[in-house]
């Protein structure tokens, strides 16, 4: 993870393996997955990242995370009313899943600690990388979460919500998703709490089968004094559609991972991210993603907002493989810095090995346009709410070319939520 | 697959005799002992007769040297360099100056010749004696180029050979010579500037400079002066084994304005070079500097055997209020790239710019880039950079553009376009983006594409052949930064992007 030698551990990286001591014999897993969880925490006492690694040179982790709250055994959170009506809810609660499972047609669901107990799941648990640091963690720890298999063909008539809720202390939590050949699907990923300095890490993983089309949202709350450090990986096949979707409203220390990759002809992948930005916290979305195989595309539209001492960071990598000709990518991150307390670093990185694509990337960093602040006050409309319309206008634009009326409606709602305690 | 092996025979044509500043000079030299030491450092500074202070600053950036380790961040790929099999001073053997062009080492002429430097300049270069200084003013007027005057300090390996039209340049005050005299001449002047932009313990290789560098240029433009005509340098390895090691530093004073070029070129051979240089540029308030490079180091062969490591740091100090610092560079050589010219606006209202082409052919690895660094007030940056990559070449931009907490309305625009040619090359886009004050505004593109079919097509419709609809499009994609630089290099830079791509299209 470091190749630094790194001269003392920090009171976070003693707690984490003294906390994986102590959790060892609680923690489900046959005997491969027990030698995953070995090799992820040998992995952690090299040391956490530093800035000095370059995925995290914005993140100094080794800084950042002072410390690691304890595991609370008696800690209970509760499920909520999902964010989109009707929608099958999957809680993980405090990092346990509910043996009450909904039946779900077309759809098996299973919890993941049978799952780690009988071994199946061990290949899918390795890190990324070296520098995998938020991988090794959930392998290390993760007790439970979601397997949910979508079957070849399924149209879901109701969206999936698959909550992920904290109570304080810690929680490794591990959401698993295949969808299918042709299946169609909604899945929201609600990751919340109201526990104090919570730690929680979270995993996803996606397959999207030949020709599925998916939408994953992922709707970050945490309180604001939570540590979240969440990975999304997915893989997408031929003539499939990915549309992921995040909103990063909430934690103190957050880091949202989306790892992708295309693997078939004719692969689609849109993200479309909002970071919404208070008080002090750190907020930072890495992508990497990865056009592996000729014929595909990409976009990608972040918006950020930031506010008050926030920091914000978007890291964003696009590595065009030697064969995968005609790939067209396009990502842009657009920054609206609205306080001089806070501020915004990004780095959109293009790697390309084949010559016969059409890529690009822009990137803004900026206050509010005076010319339509002016309009608007020059219709009456007062200063603050003239602002407060520009900048909630700056994101809703990402949430509104979702195209599906309930989804838009049920996330502007969050989305308000947000600017009225905030704006 | 037909398509890799057409590369491959693609690639095979950029023979080295493309490389047409390949030759290399039997001249006697004056050389130290092999190695690093600090004995060696003594000796370069004896050599250079030089003052005690600057031994002293030499030596500990040597001690400082010793606890550094080498930079892996930068994506270039080669063997680890053994600081200990490098020749830190090599010097044509002086002699007390000739009288005649006759006179002269026929070497070292032929050099010149092959460097496109007209005869009489190259007596002048040479250091041929005058014997009467009224004549010499004359001679010296007669003998400008004839698109405009530049004065010329040319860098052979170790040392600065000569230095042109100073007479004339010190009329108007300015200050133009070989560092190593200017430590002689002026202390003052580089004691205050010296180290002062590019400290001795910035990074790994500018430290190493600080403790070796053997020669380089001196700039001193005084208050209110502009300099009367473009200055140059030629910096030339030709020892084996040699690294050059060269260090500039040019300050211009209130209101001043100076343009500087720098011209590279290295001999073929089958070892890799060292070249690791220090510019340290200074704007005070109101001055202008502008710095262009015509870079093309030998690049190696077509195996990618050879070629020089070009590790570079130049970095600007706009320290006056509107001061403005200017960096233009055409980077067709070396084998290894890895430089960063940057901008540090400290004073209120300065701007910096940077132009860049980088074309990188056969095993070339460029890593390069620009920092803008935003400190004071109104303050505004541009860059503008294009990468073309052909063969088997790695082509990287790697630039960071930060506004610090009291930059208010710091302002920068970067645009970053990659031309890929053949299937066997790399792009990469690395920007890093800080911004910590609400007022400024940054804006950043990026896009990579490979030459359009379309447009290709139009052009040769009209009966240009391929390889030359290709150049003309290549040209018209850099268009952008050959419009920066001075006449003289535009239409040379133009040349080498035509040579450095030759075969590779099709």
């Amino acid at each position: 993870m470091n190749m630094h030698a790194q001269p003392q551990r920090t009171l976070a990286e003693t707690a984490l393996i003294d906390a994986f001591g102590e959790r060892l014999s609680l923690l489900p897993g046959d005997g491969a997955v027990m030698v995953k969880r070995d090799d992820a925490i040998e992995a952690i006492k090299h040391g956490l990242p530093t800035r000095r690694v370059e995925s995290w040179h914005y993140t100094d982790l080794r800084r950042l995370l002072t410390k690691v709250p304890a595991f609370e055994a008696g800690a209970v959170a509760k499920a909520l009313a999902p964010v989109l009506e009707g929608s099958a809810v999957l809680p993980v609660l405090n990092g346990v899943s509910s043996a009450k499972l909904p039946e779900i047609d077309g759809v098996t669901v299973q919890r993941l600690s049978e799952k780690l107990t009988d071994g199946s799941v061990a290949p899918g648990l390795d890190p990324y990388g070296d520098d995998d640091a938020i991988g090794a963690l959930n392998t290390a720890f993760v007790a439970d979460g979601y397997f949910v298999d979508i079957a070849d063909g399924t149209e879901l008539e109701k969206p999936i919500e698959l909550q992920n809720l904290q109570a304080g202390g810690q929680s490794h939590v591990r959401l698993l998703a295949r969808v299918g050949a042709g299946a169609k699907a909604i899945i929201l990923e609600r990751q919340t709490g109201e526990g104090d300095e919570a730690f929680v890490s979270s995993v996803s993983q996606l397959v999207v089968g030949d020709g599925a089309e998916v939408t994953w949202l992922i709707v970050q709350e945490q309180p604001e004094t939570a540590t979240h450090l969440a990975q999304f990986k997915a893989h997408i096949g031929k003539d499939a559609k990915l549309t992921l979707f995040v909103m990063n409203a909430g934690g103190k220390l957050v880091r949202q991972e989306v790892v992708v990759r295309t693997t078939g002809e004719g692969a689609d992948f849109k993200l479309r991210g909002i970071n919404l930005l208070a008080g002090d916290t750190h907020t930072d979305t890495t992508m990497v993603l990865d056009h592996a195989v000729p014929h595909t595309t990409s976009t990608e539209v972040i918006r950020n907002v930031v506010t008050g001492k926030a920091r914000g960071v978007f890291q964003g990598r696009i590595n065009v493989h030697q064969y995968a000709q005609k790939t067209n990518a396009k990502m842009a991150c657009n920054t609206l810095l609205l306080s001089d307390d806070g501020e915004f670093s990004t780095k959109p990185e293009l790697e390309i090995f084949a010559d016969d694509v059409v890529c690009g990337h822009g990137a803004t960093v900026t206050e509010i346009d005076h010319n339509h602040l002016f309009y608007l006050m020059a219709r009456g409309i007062d200063e603050k709410s003239a602002r407060g319309l520009l900048v909630k206008a700056f994101v809703a634009e990402v949430i509104e070319e979702l195209d599906d009326e309930a989804l838009v409606e049920a996330l502007e709602a969050r989305l308000d939520g947000w600017f009225s305690t905030h704006g | 697959m037909p398509a890799v092996q057409e590369t491959i025979d693609r690639v095979r044509k950029i023979d080295v005799d493309q490389y047409k500043y390949g030759f290399q000079t039997e001249i006697e030299m004056d050389k130290a002992p092999k190695g690093l030491s600090e004995d060696i450092i003594r000796f370069i500074s004896a050599k250079k007769d030089e003052p005690d202070w600057m031994l002293e600053w030499r030596l500990e950036a040597y001690r400082r040297w010793l606890t550094l380790e080498e930079p892996t961040w930068a994506r270039v790929h080669y063997p680890k360099i053994d600081f200990q099999d490098i020749y830190y001073y090599a010097a044509p053997k002086s002699t007390p100056g000739p009288k005649s062009l006759s006179e002269v080492d026929p070497e070292l002429l032929k050099v010149y010749e092959k460097l496109g430097i007209p005869l009489k300049e190259q007596e002048i270069l040479a250091g041929v004696q005058k014997t009467d200084a009224a004549s010499e003013d004359e001679e010296i007027s007669d003998n400008v180029y004839k698109s405009g005057r530049v004065a010329v300090d040319a860098v052979f390996d170790s040392v600065s050979v000569v230095t042109t039209f100073k007479e004339e340049l010190a009329k108007a005050g300015v200050i133009f010579c070989s560092i190593s005299e200017a430590i002689r001449e002026h202390p003052e002047l580089v004691k205050k500037y010296l180290g002062s932009v590019v400290p001795t313990s910035d990074n790994f290789y500018a430290t190493l400079n600080s403790a070796v560098f053997t020669d380089g240029s001196f700039v001193f433009v005084p208050k209110g002066v502009r300099c009367p005509m473009e200055l140059s340098t030629y910096f030339r390895i030709n020892e084996k084994n040699t690294g050059q090691f060269e260090r500039t530093l040019i300050i211009a004073e209130e209101g001043a304005y100076v343009s500087y070029l720098e011209g590279c070129t290295a001999p073929q051979r089958d070892e890799n070079q060292l070249h690791a240089a220090v510019v340290e540029l200074v704007a005070l308030d109101d001055a202008e500097i502008k710095y262009s490079t015509v870079q093309n180091w030998y690049p190696g062969d077509a195996e990618g055997k050879g070629g020089i490591y070009n590790f570079v740091t130049k970095r600007g100090d706009c320290r006056g209020d509107r001061s403005k610092i200017s960096w233009t560079q055409v980077e067709t050589g070396s084998a290894i790239t890895w430089k960063y010219p940057s901008c540090i606006l400290r004073g209120d209202d300065s701007s910096g710019e940077f132009y860049s082409i980088a074309v990188s052919n056969g095993y070339q690895q460029v890593d390069s880039g620009t920092k803008m660094i935003h400190l004071g007030k109104n303050t505004s940056s541009r860059i503008i950079s294009k990468g073309i990559a052909a063969g088997f070449s790695q082509n990287t931009y790697r630039g960071q553009v930060s506004a610090h907490r009291k930059a208010a309305n710091a302002r920068n625009f970067t645009n970053c376009d990659s031309l890929l040619i053949g299937d066997q090359c790399g792009a990469h886009t690395v920007p890093y983006m800080e911004a910590k004050n609400a007022t400024a505004k940054f804006e950043h593109e990026a896009t990579t594409s490979k030459i359009s079919e379309d447009q290709k097509f139009y052009v040769m419709q009209r009966g240009i052949p391929e390889e030359e609809a290709i150049a003309l499009i290549v040209n018209g994609f850099v268009k952008d930064v050959i419009q920066q630089l001075p006449m003289e290099f535009a239409v040379e830079a133009q040349k080498l992007i035509g040579i450095s791509l030759e075969g590779s299209v099709g």
